[in-house]
């Protein structure tokens, strides 16, 4: 119980951190970086709700995040909702399409589970591609999302638009850290590392999946709501392949085992993006040779190398106290014979 | 393999500067680093350097640097020196909108030229909306952009073609060929993406228009940069048309004409391609069919004068590459903004700018008679030289170009506005 | 949808014909790529998800040789020889410190490689398109047969990509090699343990799979424009094929490419507006109803 008020205290925490950016007068390039940032940062953080704690590596992630933004963009282009209910709307229709394609999906295993996702995400993309007359096809939601002031907040207002979009953010994460330290999620990692064994305790494997496929697709539609919100228009590449793509190496930058390394990674991504596309005309280039860096000489995330230091450390540490106390031990025992 | 390793230690640099970009970026907060304000005027540039289309990049650049270097040589807008800042959005439209916003909030850009294909151009416009300063799309073509009063943006212009414009005067020269040929079948073949879907159907509106006998009988459309275009060939083929007309560009083109020529596709029908003139293309196709007639992009003869001469031999030598369609409407583009700089003497606030722009007229030779106009009503381009010549395999490459006259465009133009609902 | 269209031509003789080809042609570039990426995977069990820049520098190196030689059969030998080099350079520097981590690990190698090749490709040869022309020795009229119409060169395309499948598919069944490679795609280490050197087999299998893509590349520079990025929307049609197809199976690939060939070329008559989307939907049907693939054995790993 204590570690899940622990876990809010830091939500808010978190919140409050973000919502004091504004305030401390910081230039409007870093809110849009916050904002964009936070954006992939929910596809990133619920694809590794998928690939990190359930061993189910999806290459079709982005369908959601493309899903969310565009229920929501068309909703509100259509002029008949609210931003709560589009909002609201374009999450459940994200839910009903990931409870389609996940109750296909999750029988698969492995990389057969990794191909067919793509195959369902490429069958959305031309869906959105070739679907114009609603879609407006390659072109996307063009002429601007409205939005309508509501409850007295006005989203028109990039200041407001960054508060909105900070709280949807910090409960998306909140949800995502209830559930991976819930019983759901010690069960989620049990069917990661043992499938057989899971199911020989009584897991139903395929609902726990299917439930986490479900939840995971929910968060990267906010992601690409807010995305949404942000450029103002929704755009078919948000569900192409190399979105997903995108998503898996911001988890693999920043570390698939620790919470929030896939944030991590969202911030390393975005930041080597901007940097390279502002100092050199190479991006790919350069991109190219840190991943490989990355890959061949550290071999796993940042984060998940600081984090098994640490663990090592504490270890050793721990070790150090009972050989102490051994040692303490046979003195006093040498002492008493 | 010399090559290799100096290659090698060329990125060993590039990771050594992101890598301290990095550093200096964890102390300042943000890779906000403006090298000195110096009082330059910044234009901030989103386009697309990488991928298929990098060349729209590459050479939309070229032209605004001629435009620009030449200022700033004779001692930029009253003494202030004119800097391009240009950006690749990778031809992703979030990341066009959200390069543009960094290059006016975080690099103090004043002006922006989008340089963005069709769906980046979206994007910028709803930034430009928001934000308010002056942006010149410069190579979208997608009519919709400036003629839908919906997304009309005050401070957004074109100095790019518009689609309608070069359909009707398109739609006049094929019309005119077809009576003389009796070319009565026509089939498409257009990339499927909302320019080629556009551009053809407005085409073969005005060919129909102009001439009543014309029907089009097959359509086909691959997708954007397909590689291979044999079904699409033999689609057209077994149509039997008289004619063909395609929006196809840039290597999709000539990877269509060269697969096409397999088939002898050429010999058996007449075939108009509006995007076969520019530079990049022409000049990439090894077996030149005959008979083949090419819509105007650029082209150094067109119009045959010494001034349209000197301005291409200026180009290649400073450019190190020859220019495309792309460069004349950048080039075009620049000369507006300094115009317009002078007229506001430097000011670059948006709304005086757009005033300026707004009607404005330049002297140029890729306008008709020497002139190009901003229409005022709805801040696109007009009076720029559109027509139509036959291909050839040598230079000057084309021949018979013949320039549609204004008048007509203006006056169809008003009907398609009326029917389209925009005006 | 357009099934009248598609009734008409099935009706014709010459329409078939001509589009029967058309599949093929499609078809057969794919088995080349498609066949390396199964059996690299099928020996190695990585995917190799750079074939597609493979195959693009194998159509610039073909471009390069044809230029400084002005033959076309050895431009196209030599950018076999000269992508399988790079492959194998490939496998031994980068994807074997990768072997037997996660498939994301590998994945992002790839992704690596993928954005390196384009880039320096964009530097060498610069961002213009490319185009190699038909060699002279094709610049001939198109064939016909029952009113169908079929380019030489496009026969010769059909027959070499064939032949290699075929020489391919001899060298692992029947040859000493091939019996190695197959029993170290079972069980490498027990290969190992006979003393053979297992690595230098994956390396040579890595090689042959990348010379496969460099051939596909030679055989489409002629009508395909060179871009970078060129290897792109054909990785993905490479991998539909191999599902499709059973990952590991060249008999598979070698099927599953014709379906997709002759679903592009009659789709575009029938449904030219969804035929990507239908190539996903035969994917995800397989995936669904036959996991391994038409032709691949169950695959636990």
């Amino acid at each position: 119980m204590t570690g899940r008020w622990r876990d809010l205290a830091w939500a808010g925490a978190g919140l409050i951190a973000l919502l004091l950016v504004p305030v401390f007068g910081a230039p409007p390039a870093i809110r849009d970086f916050i904002m964009f940032g936070m954006a992939y940062g929910l596809l990133a953080m619920s694809l590794n709700l998928l690939i990190g704690y359930s061993g189910l590596v999806s290459f079709g992630h982005a369908m959601f995040f493309a899903s969310g933004a565009y229920a929501f963009g068309l909703a509100m282009q259509s002029g008949k909702f609210s931003i709560p209910a589009a909002f609201a709307l374009a999450i459940v229709f994200t839910a009903a399409l990931a409870l389609i394609v996940g109750a296909i999906c999750v029988r698969l295993n492995e990389i057969y589970f990794a191909f067919l996702t793509l195959a369902f995400q490429m069958l959305f993309y031309n869906v959105i591609l070739g679907w114009v007359s609603f879609t407006g096809g390659d072109q996307g939601l063009m002429g601007g999302i409205p939005r309508p002031k509501f409850l007295g907040i006005d989203l028109a207002d990039r200041t407001q638009l960054y508060v909105f979009c900070c709280v949807a953010f910090i409960i998306c994460i909140a949800i995502l850290r209830q559930l991976v330290t819930s019983p759901f999620g010690y069960t989620l990692r049990l069917i990661r590392d043992n499938q057989e064994r899971a199911a020989f305790l009584g897991v139903n494997v395929p609902l726990v999946k299917l439930t986490c496929f479900v939840i995971s697709a929910c968060v990267a539609g906010v992601g690409g709501i807010l995305l949404t919100l942000f450029v103002s228009g929704a755009y078919p590449n948000f569900g192409f392949w190399t979105t997903s793509g995108e998503a898996i190496f911001m988890i693999l930058l920043g570390g698939s085992n620790v919470f929030l390394g896939p944030l991590v990674g969202t911030v390393i991504l975005r930041l080597l993006n901007d940097i390279t596309v502002t100092y050199t005309s190479h991006t790919e280039l350069v991109l190219g040779i840190v991943i490989l860096i990355l890959v061949l000489g550290l071999r796993k995330g940042p984060l998940d190398l600081i984090a098994e230091r640490l663990e090592n450390r504490r270890q050793a540490a721990a070790q150090a106290v009972r050989d102490a106390a051994d040692a303490g031990a046979a003195e006093t025992r040498k002492g008493g014979s | 393999m010399s090559s290799i390793g100096s290659r090698r230690s060329a990125s060993r640099r590039q990771i050594l500067k992101g890598a301290g970009v990095l550093a200096m970026t964890g102390v300042v907060g943000t890779p906000a680093i403006v090298k000195g304000q110096s009082g330059a005027i910044k234009i901030g540039v989103p386009t697309v350097l990488s991928g298929r289309v990098a060349i729209l990049g590459q050479s939309s650049v070229g032209g605004l640097k001629v435009v620009f270097d030449k200022v700033n040589e004779a001692g930029g807008i009253n003494g202030r020196k004119i800097e391009l800042v240009v950006r690749d959005s990778k031809g992703a439209p979030q990341e066009a909108a959200k390069v543009t916003r960094d290059l006016i909030n975080n690099d103090g850009c004043q002006i922006i030229i989008d340089a963005e294909a069709s769906s980046g151009a979206f994007a910028v416009q709803e930034v430009i909306r928001e934000i308010g300063v002056l942006c010149i799309h410069s190579n979208s073509e997608t009519s919709s952009l400036t003629a839908d009063p919906k997304l009309h943006v005050p401070t957004a212009f074109r100095t790019a073609r518009q689609g309608i414009h070069d359909a009707i005067g398109g739609g006049d020269y094929a019309a005119k060929i077809a009576k003389a040929k009796g070319l009565k079948k026509w089939a498409t073949c257009s990339p499927d993406y909302a320019y080629g879907r556009s551009n053809t159907a407005e085409f073969m509106e005005y060919a129909k228009h102009f001439d009543g006998n014309i029907q089009v009988v097959e359509e086909s459309w691959p997708k954007l940069f397909q590689p291979d275009y044999t079904e699409v060939v033999t689609k057209v083929l077994n149509a039997k048309a008289d004619a063909m007309y395609s929006a196809l560009w840039g290597g999709d083109l000539v990877a269509f004409i060269d697969q096409a020529n397999l088939y002898g596709l050429f010999d058996k029908q007449a075939s108009f391609m509006v995007n076969l003139g520019d530079y990049g293309v022409v000049d990439q196709v090894k077996q030149f069919p005959q008979g083949v007639y090419s819509g105007g992009r650029y082209n150094r003869t067109v119009p045959p004068t010494k001034e349209n001469e000197d301005w291409y031999q200026n180009y290649v030598k400073t450019q190190k590459h020859k220019p495309t369609n792309w460069s004349w409407e950048n080039d075009v583009a620049a000369q507006m903004v300094v115009e317009a700089l002078k007229k506001t003497n430097g000011d670059t606030n948006g709304k005086k700018l757009a005033e300026a722009i707004k009607g404005m007229t330049i002297k140029t030779q890729f306008g008709v008679g020497g002139s190009v106009t901003m229409r005022a009503e709805d801040n696109t381009l007009v009076n720029y030289i559109i027509g139509y010549g036959l291909s050839l395999s040598k230079e000057p490459y084309i021949a018979d170009f013949q320039t549609s006259p204004w008048e007509p465009i203006y006056e169809l133009e008003k009907q398609w506005k009326k029917k389209q609902g925009y005006a | 949808m357009d099934l009248d269209a598609l009734m008409r031509c099935v009706g014709t003789t010459s329409c078939i014909v001509t589009q029967l080809t058309s599949g093929m042609i499609i078809g057969m570039l794919l088995f080349l790529i498609a066949s390396g990426v199964t059996l690299i995977f099928g020996v190695l069990n990585v995917i190799n998800f750079a074939h597609g820049s493979l195959y693009m520098i194998g159509a610039y190196a073909a471009w390069t040789f044809y230029q400084l030689t002005g033959s076309y059969f050895i431009s196209a030998f030599g950018a076999a020889v000269a992508v399988g080099i790079l492959g194998i350079a490939f496998e031994r520097f980068l994807m074997s410190k990768v072997y037997g981590s996660n498939v994301l690990m590998q994945l992002l190698v790839c992704y690596a490689v993928v954005l390196i090749s384009d880039d320096l490709i964009k530097i060498i040869w610069g961002p213009v398109s490319l185009s190699m022309g038909m060699p002279v020795e094709f610049r001939l009229p198109p064939l016909r047969f029952f009113g169908g119409v079929v380019p030489p060169f496009y026969i010769f395309m059909i027959v070499a990509a064939m032949a290699i499948g075929l020489l391919l598919w001899l060298v692992i069944a029947r040859t000493r090699f091939g019996n190695i490679v197959r029993a170290a795609a079972v069980n490498g280490p027990m290969v190992s343990a006979l003393g053979i050197r297992v690595n230098l087999y994956y390396a040579a299998v890595f090689g042959i799979g990348s010379a496969l893509a460099g051939a596909a590349g030679a055989l489409a520079a002629p009508v395909r424009s060179l871009t970078p990025g060129m290897g792109f929307s054909i990785l993905i049609e490479s991998f539909i094929v191999t599902v499709i197809g059973g990952m590991g199976s060249i008999v598979g690939a070698f099927v599953a490419s014709i379906i997709i060939g002759l679903t592009r070329s009659f789709g575009s008559i029938g449904f030219p507006l969804f035929v990507d989307g239908v190539m996903f939907l035969i994917m995800a049907l397989v995936l669904i109803f036959k996991p391994s693939g038409l032709f691949g054995r169950p695959h636990n790993r």
